[in-house]
């Protein structure tokens, strides 16, 4: 039995695309929330390669997911309904933002860079609720008519439509997160996170590296922010909020940096547990997500994935050590 | 929790009495804002429902005398807009399966229901949201609270009545914010009065004392104020005695910002301020005596106010509407069932217009006041009626 | 010129609030290095304690002691439980920890007193407007003025003059070194912490016609303390003080001239402020 579990690491790296495309088939009438939940893991993992990589500790993050979402909807109610040419375009976009903002603060470091991100989210934000005529302001951006994917497809209440688009949008972004932090310029990254200094002093261009992952990133959350729009048909003011970059981060080291997996499984129970302790009392769910966050750091420094991997121990070969 | 554990056992104890063959279901799912900066409007709908189903039983008696078991199934939008809303609504329609929307404490997370509610056919009872153009947007929208153009326009005329002359105008930076200017402005300025400066404050501003400078410089007669009820509205008023403006016989004029659940806030200062709303919770009406009443018995604390009526009043629709159809109607038979009725509300009588499917009610111009050693509104005027003047000034081009 | 003046008791009696809340912050930030955004909750619980004591007909000033006493019994409660196993990690898990807590303290407040604005009963006198001179004026203002004057006044005094004081500039300037010259530098950082979160309880308390008690105060307000300590420099009381009157004034003047815009400014004044200074106005010498 051990050898089965050890062997076919191909097994385990199925395991959650099996889930999910079987989830499809059984979910019923919870299919928008699967929907949500990978949504959630690919912004999550969009911060994972920015903080957990590269160790830009940002709070400010929700500006991509936010903006994406808003240029999917404008480019939706004001050129196209196209689905596809709206991702491209929205993800693109971001990625400009996520650029420009990159080269304007990444040479700051700590809480000052901390703020600057709050600074720029904010600034957003505030945008976003004047611009009524653009944004549709606190109502919410309104008369949003996607076109059918491929002519066929139709992005309704049922979710079908949106379920499987974000599940592919999903695994491409995984593709590339993976062979990223898999290369040279990600174990660069690793190096520049741990010491800035050491890695100049070797000839690595930091700044243009930590440029490049922002920016990354930021399309990254950008295409998360587009699908959030694709599957609810809306963009509200909350895709900008702090408390959505909060809520990214906490999932984050929930789950475990550094892990690409930790971001699936930290959306996933964040979502789940706060889904379900909200329904039993709207109260409670603070208390827990306050507690659970305060377990984790003080308890599981690497988050639930660390858990997963003290429950493989045993089943590990000595070969691994 | 207690709250939360009765509506729950509420809805376990309906499902052993509907054990009887004869026994329907009716699932009615309330989206409202129970935690956040919006939190108070949440317990509001769900107490007054808590009262009424107290008063009148969980069940209604269906066309055929089938018993009809109405339950709720609540989610928090948890202040987080109206794309959280939409989300809960499309959970509730497709996981839940549930006949009827209701709720809306805010405008936004109302209109998110109108494409989803054409699309199921689900009918929606708004119990709060005060936007006028919101009953156009799906003809499964029916309202049971107010709109904003429909209480703020009776003010203008009583205040040129009553000796004042010039006005300067203050509201919160958002939509209901602009109904408010409009109405006001163009109510005063029809029966003659003079707007002597307008301002708009940030929407999330509870340091008024730069706005209240520059009235206290311009002198007007009155200021009229609008504000997101909570901390800038009590803010405001504070304001108003604090940096003297009272003291030099500038009258504050407003809505909903001296309504009960506020009053405590203030001290004896706050006597002399008018406002123009549709419902006066010291009313002696009987209905009123006995929401109030239920209302107690739900919590001994318990204060009513706009949303609690409201959902009390959409209850009533509610439970008429069953009474007529049965639980097993198409979801635009309610509506059309509610149309046209007319209820004794705690409020006063209210109608839902058969055109517009918004309420039609009286609204009540009051003064702040000490009766009996405590703060209250008193009735000084009840204009009687009031359609909402927003449908009016923006007829449908069919 | 009367307009003037207003606008610049206006400010400075709301960079006072700031001030006393937010020196805590930066002791503990450039002392003890830790990002800590629960701050905000220590305010509001001494907020909270004031509050209610006034609503059960206690008098002010000893409800606003009481606050005080009470956040700082918090704070070293908290020091000992939370903050401490945090000295040591990142910047990302002392984030999300003091996040935990903000929740959690949100939840307690909603839980105990309800979602509504919380009323400070204030006493009479307060109420009043005092003629200074070419106008009349709320003593509550005056109030706030006084207090964060005295206060500001102690600290300064306190930092500069007595050798608590240059133990804690020591501590920020370099703690390691501090350990070598045998401080304890552990006892400095809790009763530091304490004192911190006793000063954020009383400017909760005097505070709260500004700045007014609801569970959000502790994620509404965080920003603004942590920009007056990072725009300060972190560690740094002069630099607190500086920011926190110049925040105070910037934001008074935006609503008065420009109420539209007034919002925006503050970000985008704290954007290119930081983008010209990362380390703050008046960042302390630090050898590090």
């Amino acid at each position: 039995m051990g050898e089965l579990l050890v062997r076919p690491r191909l097994l385990w790296h199925a395991l959650p695309w099996v889930i999910a495309v079987a989830f499809y088939f059984f979910a019923g009438g919870y299919l928008s929330l699967g929907t949500q939940v990978m949504i959630w893991i690919l912004f999550t993992l969009s911060l994972d390669l920015v903080l957990g990589y590269a160790g830009i500790v940002t709070l400010g993050h929700a500006a991509f997911f936010g903006f994406g979402a808003y240029a999917a909807g404008i480019f939706c109610v004001r050129v196209t309904g196209d689905p596809l040419l709206g991702m491209v375009v929205a993800t693109l976009l971001t990625g400009v933002v996520g650029f420009l903002t990159g080269i304007l603060i990444l040479h700051t470091t700590g809480v000052t860079f901390l703020m600057l991100s709050l600074a720029i989210l904010s600034m957003l934000a505030e945008f976003a609720n004047k611009a009524n005529s653009l944004t549709g302001g606190d109502n919410g951006l309104q008369g949003m008519e996607l076109s059918p994917l491929f002519g066929q497809f139709e992005f309704n209440m049922f979710g079908y439509t949106a379920y499987v688009y974000t599940l592919v949008v999903l695994f491409l972004w995984f593709l590339v997160s993976w062979r990223v932090v898999h290369s040279p310029f990600g174990r660069s990254l690793d190096g520049i996170r741990q010491s800035p200094r050491r890695m100049r002093a070797i000839g690595t261009p930091v700044w243009w590296r930590l440029v490049a992952i922002y920016t990354l990133s930021a399309a990254m959350a950008g295409s998360a922010g587009v699908l959030s729009a694709y599957a609810a048909r809306f963009v509200g003011l909350s895709v900008l909020s702090l408390f959505t970059s909060g809520i990214v981060a906490v999932m984050l080291i929930l789950g475990g940096v550094r892990r690409i997996y930790g971001a699936f499984i930290g959306a996933a129970v964040y979502y789940l547990v706060q889904d379900y302790t909200a329904k039993l009392n709207p109260y409670l769910w603070e208390f827990v997500i306050g507690g659970l966050l305060i377990v984790v750091v003080l308890f599981l420094e690497g988050g639930l994935m660390s858990l997963i991997d003290l429950m493989a121990r045993p089943f590990r070969r000595s070969t691994k050590a | 929790m207690k709250r939360f554990a009765s509506v729950l056992a509420a809805a376990l104890a309906a499902f052993g009495m509907a054990g009887s063959a004869s026994a329907d279901t009716f699932k009615i799912g309330l989206i409202a804002d129970y935690t956040g900066v919006f939190s108070t409007w949440g317990p509001q709908f769900q107490h007054a429902i808590e009262a009424f189903q107290m008063t009148h039983g969980k069940s209604v008696k269906g066309p055929k005398g089938e018993t009809i078991d109405v339950q709720f199934v609540t989610r928090d939008s948890a202040s987080q807009g109206p794309d959280k809303a939409k989300q809960l609504a499309e959970e509730l329609i497709l996981r839940e399966k549930v006949n009827m929307l209701a709720g809306f404490d805010l405008s936004p997370h109302a209109m998110a229901m109108a494409d989803l509610s054409k699309q199921a056919k689900v009918p929606v009872v708004i119990m709060n949201a005060a936007t006028a153009s919101i009953t156009r947007m799906s003809p499964y929208f029916v309202r049971t609270s107010m709109t904003i153009p429909q209480y703020v326009q009776p003010i203008g005329k009583w205040l040129v009545d009553n000796g004042v002359k010039t006005a300067y105008v203050l509201v919160s930076d958002y939509a209901p914010g602009y109904d408010a200017e409009e109405y006001f402005i163009k109510s005063f300025t029809a029966a003659g009065g003079k707007i002597v400066d307008k301002a708009r404050s940030p929407i999330n501003n509870v340091d008024f004392s730069s706005y209240v400078e520059k009235v206290l410089q311009d002198k007007p007669d009155a200021l009229y104020m609008f504000m997101p009820a909570g901390t800038p509205s009590i803010n405001l008023v504070k304001a108003w005695s604090e940096r003297g403006l009272k003291a030099a016989g500038i009258k504050l004029v407003g809505t909903g910002e001296t309504q009960q659940i506020f009053l405590k806030n203030f001290t004896d200062d706050v006597q002399g301020v008018i406002t123009s709303m549709h419902y006066t919770e010291s009313n002696k009406r009987p209905e009123n005596i006995a929401f109030k009443a239920a209302l107690k018995k739900v919590g001994p604390n318990e204060e009513p106010d706009i949303a609690s009526v409201g959902a009390w009043d959409g209850m009533q629709l509610i439970y008429m509407a069953l009474a007529q159809l049965g639980a097993k109607a198409p979801g635009i038979e309610y509506i059309n069932a509610m149309k046209g009725k007319k209820i004794e509300s705690p409020r006063g009588p209210i109608m839902i217009d058969p055109e517009t499917r918004d309420i039609i009610e009286n609204v009540y111009i009051r003064k702040v006041e000490k009766v009996n050693g405590e703060l209250t509104n008193v009735d000084v005027l009840t204009v009687p009626m009031v359609k909402d003047p927003w449908k009016e000034d923006h007829p449908l081009t069919n | 010129m009367a307009y003037a003046l207003t606008i610049l008791l206006d400010g400075v009696s709301f960079g006072m609030v700031l001030f006393v809340i937010s020196v805590g912050l930066t002791v503990t930030m450039g002392m003890m290095r830790v990002v800590n955004l629960a701050h905000g909750s220590f305010a509001m619980a001494g907020g909270y304690i004031a509050a209610m004591m006034t609503q059960k007909g206690i008098d002010f000033h000893v409800a606003v002691v009481a606050g005080m006493l009470g956040a700082g019994v918090l704070g070293g409660i908290c020091e000992f439980v939370f903050y401490r196993p945090l000295y040591r990690k990142g910047d990302l898990a002392q984030v999300l920890l003091t996040v935990g807590l903000v929740f959690i303290s949100i939840a307690s407040v909603t839980a105990i007193f309800g979602a509504f604005p919380y009323p400070l009963v204030m006493p009479k006198y307060m109420l009043e407007l005092v003629d200074i001179g070419f106008r009349t004026y709320p003593a509550y203002r005056l109030f706030v003025l006084a207090v964060g004057g005295v206060a500001a006044a102690i600290l300064w005094y306190v930092i500069e003059y007595s050798l608590i004081g240059a133990k804690v500039r020591a501590a920020v300037d370099n703690p390691r070194m501090a350990r070598g010259v045998g401080m304890n530098v552990n006892l400095l950082f809790s009763l530091s912490f304490i004192v911190g979160c006793a000063l954020a309880g009383l400017g909760g308390a005097i505070g709260a016609g500004m700045l007014s008690l609801e569970p959000a105060y502790a994620l509404k307000y965080i920003v603004l303390f942590l920009v007056v300590v990072i725009v300060g420099g972190e560690g740094s009381f002069k630099g607190s003080f500086v920011a926190a009157m110049a925040l105070g004034l910037i934001d008074t003047m935006g609503r008065y001239f420009i109420p539209d815009v007034a919002p925006y400014m503050l970000y985008v004044a704290v954007f290119f402020l930081l983008l010209w200074r990362p380390k703050g106005l008046l960042p302390p010498k630090s050898v590090a």
